[in-house]
């Protein structure tokens, strides 16, 4: 047990140390989600509109196009001088490799879609204080799902001939439960509704964001198999 | 790979013997629909359509269902089969859930005014699809067959399960947004006529889509031995 | 460590396709303790996808790898702690330093004296002035020789090696000339895979020849007589019809 924890430990840690050093993909999703937050504020009448309203549901979007800009090339960069094929014929175990990946892309995410929420409070003025400590984790369940799916589903599609372009395709119609509930609960939370109205809707969240972990852990066996 | 000739032949049989009967039958089935069944009195002519719309979602969900299983197994035992089976299951799938994403919204603009509404089995159907639109994605796009395979059912699985968080999801998304005309698609209760001719069109579409899969099956055998042969004559 | 007279590397009609492309078919092979194997072949005649099967890199259509007698399962990772694979890419990460890419592999394959052996390790390949550079500012020719501390940090007892000269510059190839000798001084069991002659012939102790996926010629380094062998290694393959294989077919 304490190996497969070191194991996973190591590809975590490498991820994060090449990505802390190249900066590729955090600067790619962080200026994504600033820019993205600029043109919903141009894009939006907000004599008709109020912002409170649709905020939630721009913060999701946000996080989905972002992340899928993010995850989507985390095989990628393991692709450089076969590297990957290195850890695959290693010991460690698939299902740890992909906690691994998937963790380290959460942690990604994550920060990412923190950013997404500062931006959206400071350009549409969304006051988020009331709830913030139970909105940072909605955002962080939602991040969760989604990367483990999205590490899952980025495996495959770099994989093919079509590469990332196929990824949206496959993760789309996958994710609409988490966008249901995600927005349904952000949106509440901005409203500063009470906790007892949502507290369904996280445990949803959890519920969704567990087995897409434990599906991804268990089947991507199959897809780095050659 | 144990596709001999007896066994392709006796497929295709079958497949022809199943699918001359579900024809012979879709065409009772379409006289029941219009000519023998009497006209729902609220909704009119137009409810007839249903006698095509559930089975067509039933049939769908049943080729699906079927595609996700062989997927599992096929993951497990690693047989060729299964993963034909799967694959002939899932394109029946895609038919058919054609079939019903296009019945309802012609239904839907006559009874709720509307083409399109988040209606939930509606919604699950149109995911599905998509899923499986992505299935054949994967499929046909590696060098290696195998391993589109392996991608194919791994989209299979991950599909299946997320039909629950699916299905729950847009019924809760549902019951916020008031819908534009509360009628129930079919009541609790139908009539015996309405019962009869929808009883007949689930056995028809049932009964057609497993000729279809026979054939399809049969089929892919046929490609399999034809690889078989490739390998062998390169020896 | 390994039980003296069995075979330590088998395999049992080892196959390979991908759809209706055959890359390796029927292989059958057994490596004892010591023995360095060299396989010869054109393009495009399964090298390395055998060589990825032998490596658990790659799961067979068909067939058995054993290693010390025990089939291998694709999916255990017990046996990968025996094995060592180093292939004409390094699988180095750019941004890692030299150190930080042997620690990753060593805490992967449950190394518990990194301290030691990596330092160790890069001075073995005349890289302890580069230990904190990353891998991206090092030249080819050290890149390849951190590749094979990498390849060889857990000391396998089965080595697998493919095409390990190509590319390689004289102090690297020096390098990797020295650590083979050393590895069967070790009665280690190393596979290689090459087409060149020379490099192939040097240290086997058994050769064969692969065309169109299978082992179309076997010898003993006494058949081998290096003047000789040019002729006969085109000669089995030209036999083959090697030489109409549509190249790079099956290669990966």
């Amino acid at each position: 047990m304490s190996r497969y924890m070191a194991q996973v430990g190591a590809i975590m840690w490498k991820d994060l140390v090449l990505e802390l050093r190249s900066r590729e993909r955090l600067t790619s999703m962080g200026a994504f989600a600033v820019l993205a937050g600029v043109l919903f504020s141009f894009s939006i009448d907000t004599a008709s509109v109020r912002t409170q309203d649709v905020a939630a549901g721009l913060v999701w979007m946000t996080l989905v196009f972002g992340g899928l800009l993010g995850v989507g090339r985390t095989f990628y960069l393991e692709a450089e001088d076969g590297a990957f094929q290195g850890v695959l014929t290693s010991p460690a175990p698939k299902d740890a490799v992909f906690l691994a990946k998937t963790g380290a892309n959460f942690v990604l995410l994550f920060a990412v879609s923190l950013l997404v929420l500062a931006v959206f409070a400071l350009f549409f003025g969304v006051s988020v204080g009331a709830n913030l400590g139970w909105i940072i984790l909605v955002l962080g369940l939602g991040s969760l799902g989604f990367v483990a799916l999205g590490t899952l589903f980025a495996a495959i599609a770099s994989g093919t001939s079509m590469g990332e372009t196929l990824l949206p395709v496959l993760v789309f119609p996958l994710l609409v439960p988490m966008v249901v509930y995600g927005v349904g609960t952000t949106d509440r939370l901005i409203a500063g509704r009470p906790l007892a109205e949502v507290e369904g809707n996280i445990r949803m969240l959890g519920a969704f964001a567990l087995a897409a972990v434990a599906a991804g852990a268990v089947l991507f066996r199959f897809v780095v198999e050659d | 790979m144990k596709t001999d000739n007896v066994s392709v032949a006796g497929l295709r049989r079958g497949g022809m013997v199943l699918t001359l009967i579900g024809l012979a039958g879709l065409l009772l089935l379409f006289w029941l629909s219009f000519f023998w069944v009497s006209t729902e009195i609220r909704q009119g002519i137009v409810q007839r359509i249903f006698y095509v719309h559930v089975p067509a979602a039933w049939t769908a969900f049943l080729a699906f269902g079927i595609s996700a299983l062989c997927s599992a197994v096929y993951l497990w035992l690693r047989d060729d089969r299964l993963d034909r089976a799967a694959a002939c299951a899932a394109e029946g799938g895609l038919v058919f859930a054609t079939i019903m994403l296009t019945t309802g919204p012609l239904w839907g603009k006559i009874a709720w005014g509307t083409y399109w509404t988040w209606e939930p089995r509606l919604t699950l159907t149109l995911l599905l699809w998509f899923i499986y639109l992505g299935y054949f994605m994967v499929r046909h796009s590696t060098e290696d067959p195998e391993k589109g395979k392996r991608f194919a059912a791994v989209v299979a699985i991950v599909g299946a399960l997320d039909i629950p968080f699916i299905h729950l999801s847009v019924l809760w998304f549902r019951s916020l947004h008031p819908q534009p005309v509360v009628v129930k698609p079919e009541g609790p209760t139908l009539p015996g006529d309405m019962l009869t001719t929808l009883m007949t069109g689930l056995a028809v579409f049932t009964v057609i889509f497993f000729g279809l899969f026979l054939f399809r099956y049969a089929l892919e055998g046929l490609r399999a031995e034809a690889d078989l042969r490739a390998r062998q004559s390169t020896a | 460590m390994t039980s003296p007279g069995g075979p330590v590397l088998e395999a049992r009609g080892l196959a390979r396709e991908y759809g209706p492309v055959v890359a390796v078919r029927a292989v059958d092979l057994a490596l004892e303790e010591s023995d360095f194997l060299t396989i010869f072949g054109p393009n495009g005649a399964g090298k390395t996808s055998l060589l990825g099967m032998l490596g658990g890199a790659m799961r067979p259509s068909r067939g058995q790898v054993l290693i010390q007698g025990q089939a291998l399962s694709y999916g255990d990772v017990e046996w990968r702690h025996r094995v060592g694979i180093l292939s004409h890419r390094g699988f180095l990460y750019g941004r890692l330093t030299a150190e930080e890419n042997l620690r990753f592999y060593g805490r992967l394959f449950g190394l518990s004296d990194l301290d030691r052996r990596v330092p160790a390790r890069l001075a073995r390949v005349g890289l302890e002035n580069r230990a904190r550079f990353q891998v991206r500012q090092l030249s080819h020719g050290m890149r390849q020789r951190l590749a094979l501390a990498r390849a060889l940090l857990h000391d396998p007892d089965v080595v697998l090696l493919d095409e390990p000269y190509t590319g390689l510059d004289p102090s690297a190839a020096t390098v990797l000339r020295g650590v083979l000798q050393e590895l069967r001084e070790w009665r280690r069991t190393v596979v290689m895979v090459t087409h060149n002659l020379s490099q192939g012939l040097e240290l086997a102790t058994r050769v064969a020849i692969q065309v169109r996926g299978r082992f179309a010629w076997e010898g003993t380094g006494d058949d081998i007589a290096a003047s000789g062998f040019e002729a006969l290694y085109h000669e089995v393959v030209e036999s083959e019809g090697g030489a109409r294989a549509p190249a790079g077919v099956a290669t990966k």
